[in-house]
Parts: C-alpha cells; structure tokens; sequence
C-alpha cells in the first residue's frame, strides 16, 4: 500500500470513529442517562401535559381531603395543600419550581392517571386521553395526625402511630416541618434553616436508640439463655477496663431479665448482651428489619446494627444496651413493638390504603404483606408481658393508661454531638394491640419516661378512644 | 385524528429511512464488488487479483472474456491498463472452439502465466493466473 | 435464472414514498383548514428531486448515491423545519430549488473549465477579500459576526470560504512539486490558514474554526511531506486553543457549559440543556411529528435541529442521519480514491471531510459530547447560504467522481 492510500484511510477511519462514537454515545445517553433528564423539573414537557390532567386527590383513611388540584384563571391546573405543614412530610409537594418529593412524587403516574410509554398506552392515551388522575386514599387518620403534631409542642423530633396488626400508619410527625402552601415565599429560608425542615425524621432519621434497643436485646437473652438467672447489678459493669453505668449509676441489686428490662438495667443487659454474641444480636436485629432496606411508600432510610464490623466485647456491650454504633428510624422502631404486638411477625407498613379511580372504583387495595418472621410468637407475648411490667411499675409509668394494659419501653439515648434523645416505643392494649406508638424528641435533654412516655400515651389514648 | 397518524408515521418514517440506507449500502457493497457476479454466470472472465485501491491507475475488478481481445495501456485496446509497465499493445486473448488462447505481442515486458513468461501462444485453463506488468489476473472458465 | 442489477430504484422509490407520506401528515393536518400551496409546493419538489437524480444518472458516468443520499437528508430537515416553522419551511424548500439548479450549474462549469488547479493566489485573495467585507459590513447575528446584508438578503461568506479553502489547499499540493521549490512554502500555507482561523475568531464563529482546522489538518496529514510541520501545528493549536480558553470568556463558556451545563440551567446553559430535555423526551422512537415541544428549544431551526428530530421522530431517526452522513463521507472518500486527478482528488478529500467534521460538530454539541459551537448541519438545517454552499460542495463532489484523465493523457 502507498503512503497517500494509507493516510487517506486514517483519516476515513478517524471519521467513521467520530460517527460510530455518536451513535454509542446517543445510545449510551438515551439508555442509561435519558431518564433522569426527562425528570429534571427545569423540563417544560413534564409540565404542559401534566397541567392538562386533572391531578388526583389524597385523602386521609376517613375521606377528608388533604391535598386537591383545581382549574386555574389559565386553564391549567394548580396543586392545593390543606393542611399547611401538617403532611409535608408524607405527600411531600408538587410544584413546577422545585420538582416533586413524597407522595407526589412516589405515586406521581397513578395521580396523573399516565402509565409507562408503550407504544400501545401512547395510541389509547391519544385516542382516550385522560384528563383525571386517581385519588390516594391513605391509612394516615387525620385527627390523630394533627393531635400528635399538637403534642410534640415544637420539639425536634418524630411520631410513628400504626396499626400494629396491619403495620397501616395511623400518623407520621416529623418536626420541624415546613408549610406546603408558601413553600414559593419560604423557599430559600427553608433550605438555609439548620433544622432541616425537608428532613423527614420519622422514616430518614438515624438515631441512637438507647434503651428502648433492649426490647431486642432481651428477645435474644430469652431465647439463648436462662432468662431466670438472677444478675447482681452494682450500679456499673467494666468489661475489658471499659466501665459501663447504669442510669445515675444506681444499684439495682439482684435482678432476672424482667427486672433488668423494667428497671433498663444497664450493666444487666451489656454483660448478658456480651455473652449472646454480636452474631446473634445481629441476626435478631436483621429479623427487625435493621441493616435492611424497608418497603415503604415514601423512601426510608435503612437502619444499623454493626454485626459486620469487627467488633470487641466494650463495643458488643455497648451495642447491647442501644449505644455505640446502633442507629435506628423510628419508622424501624414502629415495626419492631409493633411485630411484639403482632405475635412476633413484622409486616410491611403503609401510607397508602387505597388507590381509587375518578369513576370511584377501587382500583388497587393495599394487601397486607409480610416482610420478615422476627421471632415466635412465643418471644413475642414472654417479651410483650415484660413490656407490660416497664410501665405498670417501671421506667415508662408515664404511659400508663387506667383500665388498659400498656406495654412499653422507655430509651435515653447519649448523644455524642448534644443532649440525649428521649424515646417511648410501646403499644396498647397489650391483649388486643390496636395501636403501635414510637416517640422520638431529639436533644430533649430529659429521659424518654419523662419527655416521651406522656406524648405516647395520650396518643394512644386519643387512638383508643377516636379510630374505629 | 392527527395525532393518530403521525404517531402511526413515526415507525412508519423510521421504517423507510432504514430501508433507505440498506438499499444504498447494499447498492455500494455490489459496486465495490464490481458487478452481481451473477451476471458472469455462462461466461468467461478475468478477475483481479491485485487489491483495486493498490493499483495507481484506474483498472476494474472484472473483464468479461469476448471472441477477441487485445490489451494495452493505448487506448483502441478493449482492456486499456494504464500502467507503465504494460506496453501499448501487450497480448491478445481469442476463442477458438470454445477455448480461449493467449499470445504475448512482443511486449517489453512480458505475459506471465502461473509465473512462467509465455513464448507461444497458451491455452488458458480455468484457474491460470496470468500477469501483466504489475496486474495479476484469475482466469475464470463459467461456461 | 434470475438476474440482479445494480438498480437505483429502490432508493429512489423509497425517498418518494417518504416525503409522499410527509405531504399526507401536512395534509391530514390542515384538512380543515386547507392549504394549497403547500401541497403544490411540496409535490413540485418531490418531483424535481426525482427528475433531478433521473437527469443526473444520465449525464454524469460518476458517483450516483451521493445526490441520493442528499436529498434524503434534505427531505429530514425539511419536514422538521416546516412543522416547527411553516414559513421557514417554504422557504427552506425554495431554497432546496435554487441549491439543485445551483448543483447542476456548479457541475457544468468546474467540469467544463479546465486550469482549475493554477488559481491558487485567486482563492487565497478571494478568502481574504471576503474576510475582510465581512469585517467591515458585517452584522453580528446572535453572537456571530459573519452576516452580511444585502437588501432583503443576508449571507455568510464563510459559507464560500470553506470551499475557496479546499480548493486552496488542493492546488498548493496538487502542484506541490512546483511550489515546494519555493523556500518554505508550505509554512506560508499555515500562515494563510491562521490568518483565516483569526478572522473567524474575530467573527466569533468557532464552529467553523474547528471546521477549517480540521480540514487543513487532514490535507496536511495526507499530503505533507514535512511531517515535522504537522506536529508544530496541531502542537500550536492546542496551545492558541488554551490561550483563547484563558483570555476570551466566551470560548470559556463553551467548555463550562459542556462540563456541567445544570448549574447554569437558567442562563448560559439553557440550550443546551433544554435540547438534552427534548433528545430524551424522543425516546427511540420519538413523539410523533408534530406531537412533541421542539420549540421550548432556542434556535430549533438551525443548529438544533438534530434535537428536534431525535424528539419528534426519535433516537432511530438521529442515528438514521448520522449514518446517512457516514455514507455520504464514505462516498466521498471513494470517490477520492478512484479519482487520478490529483487537484480533484484533493478536492474530494477536503469536501468529505467538511461534510462529516461540520455534521459531527453539530451532533456532538447538542448531544454533549462534545462542547457546543454554533453551526448549521449540512442539507438539513434551516438557511439559504448554508444549503446553497452545500450542494455548490456536492457538485464538485460530483465533478470529482468522474475519470477526468481518459481524454487527458495521450499516448507516448
């Protein structure tokens, strides 16, 4: 071949390679990245066909309306918000500026009625286009929403309420929140607020647990060892130099585990917790949903137990008694009292009971699903009437509610950035368990008897007395 | 109604514009092979061996056989081969009861056939590679 | 048996059966409210397409896929151009007219004209000639200084230019026996290419500067013997190109734009995002014609017309062009290849490589690939200067696909 032939030839080759390269990178583009492009609320097209549908209502499990789109002057349609802040965190918004999260965005295609582009949906949407989406009628319970917002009187810090033996959520408080109707006017200080109002703490927020982690811990204790075995407390425990207190650094003399959990005897549970093994104690977090991914309607964060890592016996103890490097939601903390409840299985949680048509057929019914078999049923009434004896006559007496069997548990979590946390995860009537409540009030700086407790049972009286 | 017939269009559209291009790669691919070989069905040809983009000079990939042909780099020969080592009349090719013959015509070069230079007048068997100056040919027997 | 030819039908067919079914979608469209001009319009300009490549089959012995391959790509563009702009689109089809009859006058005349190769100073003066009417007429047209008005008309010189360059540089080497006897010739030749990449620098038009660049430098890697020369000017390039990336901000833009064009979604990255937002709107297969929101693009018609295909009639129909243009450059290098004309062969190189650098050019910066540069793609895009300097290109191409040589050479 001559010099001029194969010069021309690179250069050809070096043409074809540019072009070829289009067409993967084009692929590539629409493959891979096209998706999230289109989504990108700065796209008009989502816009213009969307303000054309008449978006679906929410509606609480009771009919009442908390979100509806109307007609505007220019014909298209605007998202209304009734309850200000009230339900920022579980329907989330729609706005043209700033995009979609929650409910809005989760369910945005059954809101709008518009299924997935396939060539058929295309013709019939042309054909029969659709100018009503769906309603979503949700398990959340209104007034129990509002009167647990109420009772949280400002704090930082978040509610589960469920139905323990449907793991449907009755209401979800995470505060601060932020009004959904001025979001256009508060915008800049609502992302500048150190708070973080956008944080959804109830099913996002990654706390250490504290005590009420013990309810776990005891499960593994009573299945693995003699629950009978009476301890002597000394008011602190030290486990390989490391001294570990109890609360106030009180004694509580000879104790089995159910004194031990009623008293939340600390030095009780690290040693014990030591000797069931991180293993263990992994395995029985892992079966309440820790360190795994829930289902749920809105995205939850996963929350951690550290099995995995190398561990040595101060970090097991610690970990035993909720502290260290144990975190959890309270959205997991809900599941796992409410899986006690619910004879030991934990069943999937949901906000959405209903997905109802504009013709008003049901068109999707929430089945209830469960997702893992967390302990026998067996564990669960031994550990439930343990529950019972914490706030019958231990640290969670401020649950109490008269004629009613409360099971609970109290956390007082040490926070190595600010104050503790205080927490209450219980459920009641521990016979016939109607309602879950977990309360969580962040850098309280009090004990979770004292802060939490008195929030959770007033909300669990007001469920009793209000939900049918 | 339309939107109905445009959103039938697009595949449509798409449609043709593939055929579009395979038409025109296929119609490429059948020119750089020279012509439908089918079409040398039933005859005798000289096929090209040397690679057509080596050669300096213009030349075709094929020459289908007639009763009698001359080659030469002048350009009353019915194979005109412009390479300079090719003389202005360099062979003659010609049937003969079905057979076809080759004769050197006294060219300065050379007519090599299966790489012996000829002196006479050869009988070309299907299969023989016959060179002239830097051009090798195949000849092909179809009949 | 059955016999196959080489039939040009097929295609030809093909391309009527496509822009047929475009006049019924126009149709169907304005059926109420009917429109007879542009049916006239549309059908008088399928039938001049087809008479146009009937006419061309029988005069020209050259290259009979390239003026196919054209009109195909026309037909694209021009049904894109009138749903986004009815006007537009009858005048990108008139134009369409006037570019045909301009490829066939531009094919007589370079054919019948011989001495083509010994002009060289003509088309050095003449470039720079229209450099410099540029500079002084010009009007700056968004962003870019290189209109010039004449009465209702407006046309870029540039246009002109990108053909006077090719044909510059395939007599400097077409002759380069004779001038490389003149000392140092060949950095003349650079300097003459750099004085033109200035001019457009001043204009602003860096399209066009990657464009001339790219061509010179592939003429130059072909035929330079010099090859230390080749090293010193793609070495300069890149450093004049960090220079102008530091002192000029809107070559600056160009690159942040195509780093991460989302932060400046509001201004500066508008297009480039909003045409990413219509590409991946398209899908594969597109919105339909018509059904889609091309227009929320700035500049749709021109250099963002490849976005508004890929979202109207989808991602398939984008890699349809590209490979369309890939044939076309291919085409055009085998024409190159069988020409024994040097001058033409030159030529055929220079003007494959416009055609192929330009669309890429075009296609990699609204895909962000590569960054975006302003300039039209080749037959497709809306504009009278850009179509009529395309096929003025396509008939040289077309020249240069046929033996020249036969009658040329005599016999020693």
């Amino acid at each position: 071949m001559n010099k001029e032939l194969r010069r021309i030839l690179i250069i050809l080759t070096s043409i074809c390679t540019l072009f070829v390269s289009l067409i993967v990178y084009m692929s590539y583009f629409q493959i891979f990245r096209a998706e999230a492009v289109k989504n990108n609320s700065y796209n008009k097209r989502l816009w213009i066909d969307e303000e054309k549908i008449l978006r679906g209502s929410i509606i609480d499990r009771n009919g009442k309306i908390l979100a509806y789109s109307e007609k505007s002057n220019d014909d298209i349609y605007k998202r209304f918000y009734n309850y200000g802040g009230l339900y920022s965190h579980i329907i989330g918004y729609s706005y043209r500026e700033y995009g979609k999260v929650g409910l809005e965005l989760e369910y945005n295609n059954i809101l709008l009625n518009i299924d997935e582009t396939t060539p058929f949906h295309e013709l019939k949407s042309i054909v029969k286009p659709n100018t009503e989406g769906n309603t979503l009628k949700l398990t959340i319970d209104h007034h129990l929403q509002e009167y647990s917002r109420g009772l949280l009187g400002g704090k930082k810090g978040a509610i589960v309420a469920m139905d323990p033996k449907t793991a449907e959520v009755y209401a979800m408080v995470s505060f601060p929140d932020f009004n959904l109707s001025n979001l256009r006017e508060e915008w800049n200080d609502i992302m500048e607020d150190e708070d973080k109002p956008f944080f959804n703490r109830a099913t996002s927020g990654a706390y250490i647990p504290g005590s009420t982690f013990k309810v776990l811990t005891a499960m593994a204790i009573l299945e693995d060892l003699d629950p009978n075995s009476q301890y002597e407390c000394t008011g602190s425990v030290t486990i390989d130099g490391r001294t570990i207190n109890d609360y106030e650094g009180r004694a509580h003399g000879k104790v089995n585990l159910e004194e031990a959990l009623v008293k939340s005897c600390n030095s009780y549970f690290a040693s014990k917790g030591v000797q069931v093994g991180k293993d263990r104690l992994g395995k029985l977090a892992g079966d309440f949903m820790i360190n795994r991914q829930i289902p749920f309607d809105i995205p939850a964060a996963i929350s951690t137990f550290p099995n995995k890592e190398n561990l040595g016996k101060v970090d097991i103890a610690a970990a035993s008694i909720g502290q260290g490097k144990v975190l959890m939601t309270p959205l997991n903390m809900a599941l796992v009292v409410s899986g006690i409840a619910n004879k030991g299985e934990v069943l999937q949680p949901t906000l959405v009971k209903e997905i109802i048509s504009p013709e008003g057929e049901i068109i999707q019914n929430n089945e209830m699903e469960k997702i893992s078999n967390g302990v026998s049923i067996f564990t669960a009434n031994e550990i439930k009437n343990m529950m019972v004896e914490v706030v019958r006559r231990g640290t969670g007496t401020n649950a109490g509610i008269q004629n009613t069997r409360v099971a609970g548990k109290t956390g007082t979590a040490e926070n190595p950035s600010g104050k503790s946390h205080a927490w209450f995860a219980g459920f009641a009537p521990a016979d016939d368990p109607r309602i879950a409540v977990v309360v969580v009030l962040e850098e309280a700086g009090s004990t979770g008897g004292k802060a939490a407790a008195p929030i959770a049972r007033n909300i669990m009286v007001e469920a009793l007395n209000t939900l049918e | 109604m339309y939107s109905i017939v445009s959103l039938i269009f697009k595949y449509i559209f798409i449609a043709i514009i593939y055929l579009f291009i395979l038409s025109i790669i296929r119609l490429i691919y059948l020119d750089i092979k020279g012509i439908d070989t089918t079409i040398l069905d039933n005859t005798n040809y000289l096929k090209l061996i040397n690679r057509k983009d080596s050669l300096p000079f213009k030349i075709e990939e094929y020459y289908v056989l007639k009763d009698i042909m001359e080659v030469g780099r002048a350009n009353d020969n019915e194979i005109v081969i412009r390479d300079p080592y090719v003389s202005k009349k360099h062979l003659r090719m010609a049937k003969d009861e079905g057979d076809f013959y080759l004769e050197d015509l006294d060219s300065a070069n050379g007519t090599y056939v299966n790489g012996d230079r000829i002196m006479d007048v050869v009988r070309l068997k299907n299969g023989d590679r016959i060179r002239v100056g830097q051009v090798e040919f195949l000849y092909v027997d179809r009949e | 048996m059955f016999k196959r030819r080489i039939n040009y039908r097929v295609p030809r067919n093909l391309l009527v059966l496509f822009e047929l079914l475009a006049l019924v979608l126009v149709f169907v469209y304005y059926k109420d409210d009917f429109n007879r001009n542009i049916l006239m319009l549309g059908a008088a300009l399928i039938a001049m397409i087809y008479i146009a490549s009937f006419v061309l089959l029988r005069i020209s012995s050259g290259d009979n896929y390239i003026f196919l391959i054209v009109t195909m790509l026309i037909s694209i563009g021009i049904i894109m151009i009138y749903r986004i702009d009815p006007e537009l689109g009858i005048k990108q089809i008139i134009w369409t007219g006037v570019g045909i009859l301009l490829f066939f006058i531009t094919y007589f005349i370079v054919k019948n004209i011989d001495g083509w190769r010994n002009w060289i100073l003509l088309y050095g003066g003449a470039s720079i000639g229209l450099f410099l009417l540029t500079l002084l007429f010009g009007n700056r047209i968004k962003g870019s200084l290189n209109w010039i008005v004449l009465g209702r008309f407006s046309f870029q010189p540039t246009e002109i230019i990108k053909i006077l360059l090719i044909f510059l540089l395939a007599s400097y080497y077409a002759n380069h026996e004779r001038y490389k006897r003149v000392q140092n010739s060949n950095y003349y030749l650079v300097g003459v290419l750099y004085l033109f990449i200035g001019f457009l620098f001043i204009q602003r038009d860096l399209g066009t500067v990657l464009l001339f660049y790219s061509i010179f430098s592939a003429i130059q890697f072909i035929y330079e013997e010099d090859r230390k020369l080749i090293l010193y000017n793609a070495l300069f390039f890149l450093i004049s190109g960090i220079i102008g990336y530091f002192t000029f901000s809107h070559v600056r833009v160009r690159f942040e734009t195509w780093l991460n064009p989302w932060i400046y979604i509001d201004n500066k990255g508008y297009q480039i995002t909003q045409s990413l937002f219509a590409i991946a709107t398209g899908g594969f297969f597109g919105t339909g014609i018509g059904l889609g929101y091309p227009d929320f693009i700035p500049e749709v018609h021109t250099d963002f017309i490849f976005s508004a295909i890929c979202e109207e009639m989808g991602i398939f129909t984008g890699i349809g062009l590209i490979m369309l243009f890939l044939i076309l450059v291919y085409r055009g290098f085998k024409i190159a290849l069988n020409q024994e004309d040097k001058f033409f062969k030159i030529v055929a190189l220079g003007i494959s490589v416009l055609f192929g650098i330009q669309s890429f050019i075009i296609f990699g910066g609204v895909l962000k690939m590569i960054p975006l540069t302003g300039i039209t793609i080749p037959f497709v895009s809306y504009g009278g200067s850009s179509m009529l300097a395309s096929f003025m290109a396509l008939g040289i191409l077309q020249v240069a696909s046929e033996d020249l040589d036969l009658e040329g050479i005599g016999d020693e």
